[in-house]
């Protein structure tokens, strides 16, 4: 089975880290590639294409609503999902409204299980 | 001198965002309106330092709202606005049409009850990760420029440490972390809010903040 590439762009390292890790253990067939901010995603997907994309809000630069437009241009019908500690309703809304998803950090095990549930059901 | 590593720094931003997060969802529920969010600082400092640092993002008078806490992580959480958005927040979340002196009568209950929400809020999602216990003294509403608001001989810790050492604590190393929040002014453009959240430890609860930022960076 060919094997899948999430993205996951946080300004914490912290983040990414719990990210890595929640792949490593259960979703090992999986390719991560990271990045710190909008630009650095940018530069990291240069053309690749992408099964899934975890990204935070509140980055330097671009925020994540942003850079979620730019991914679904680049790439349309890609699963996007905001990962963010800012909970507020307009904030889900408007990932909603968009399509695209919406998590309350901290990530865990769990909340990407159901992610990969709807990708692959 | 008290150092933490680029990655500790990292996960205390973190935990700071996510302690905001939650803060601001309070807000934002209490006031009908988005709340704005910057990216977090963060700050090794004394408390003298500490005050300046708030003197340089705001010199005229602030109404805070002190949320000291002790316990295995003692420190102190405030909440911050320039003396005219207090004044506007209670406007929002009471009546848009009362006179200015009921305002201000009102200003010191209704701040130390929104105060409350947002510093237990944010404090509950600060510690969530962490193993550590804390209890909340009551929540202080005070009046004053920087220094006072920041002032080492009313500071909790400080003032422990300074009991108990009989040292004076002008050369303790705090933690500052620091973050603005605004209104979205998209809907309201006259009634934007704005102000910060501070939070200081002091060097005991910095010690303790570092071994569980350790624990918890040693899982992953």
């Amino acid at each position: 089975m060919e094997s899948k590439t999430a993205l996951i762009v946080d300004d914490s390292s912290l983040a990414r880290m719990m990210v890595r890790k929640i792949f490593a253990t259960s979703f090992k067939d999986w390719t991560l590639k990271e990045a710190k901010d909008g630009q650095d995603a940018l530069n990291v997907v240069d053309g690749a294409s992408l099964d899934l994309a975890l990204v935070d809000f509140n980055m330097p630069g671009m925020n994540g609503i942003e850079l979620a437009e730019k991914l679904m241009e680049k790439q349309p019908g890609l699963s996007i999902h905001l990962v963010t500690a800012n909970i507020q309703e307009r904030m889900r809304m408007r990932a909603e409204g968009m399509g695209v998803g919406f998590i309350k950090k901290p990530i865990n095990p769990q909340k990407i299980s159901e992610i990969m549930s709807v990708l692959n059901g | 001198m008290f150092m933490l590593t680029e990655l500790e720094e990292d996960a205390l931003k973190e935990f700071f965002n996510m302690g905001l997060g939650m803060a601001a969802d309070s807000l934002s529920q209490m006031v009908d309106n988005e709340v704005l969010l910057s990216l977090p600082q963060l700050k090794v400092a004394s408390f003298q330092e500490a005050a300046r640092m708030l003197v340089e993002n705001q010199n005229e008078k602030l109404v805070a709202v002190r949320q000291n806490f002790k316990g295995e992580l003692g420190g102190t959480a405030l909440l911050i606005f320039p003396g005219a958005e207090s004044l506007e927040l209670v406007r929002t979340l009471l009546s848009e049409d009362m006179p200015l002196e009921v305002l201000t009568e009102l200003e010191q209950e209704t701040l130390l009850d929104v105060g409350n929400v947002i510093l237990n809020a944010f404090l509950e999602s600060f510690t969530q990760m962490m193993s550590v216990s804390f209890e909340f003294e009551s929540a202080e509403f005070l009046k004053g420029n920087s220094n006072f608001l920041l002032d080492i001989t009313s500071h909790m810790a400080a003032q422990e440490r300074s009991l108990m050492k009989g040292s004076v604590a002008e050369h303790e190393r705090a933690v500052v972390l620091m973050m603005d929040f605004k209104t979205s002014d998209e809907e309201q453009k006259e009634h934007t809010l704005s102000g910060f959240v501070v939070l200081l430890f002091s060097r005991e609860a910095l010690v303790i903040l570092k071994r569980e930022l350790d624990t918890i960076l040693s899982m992953l």
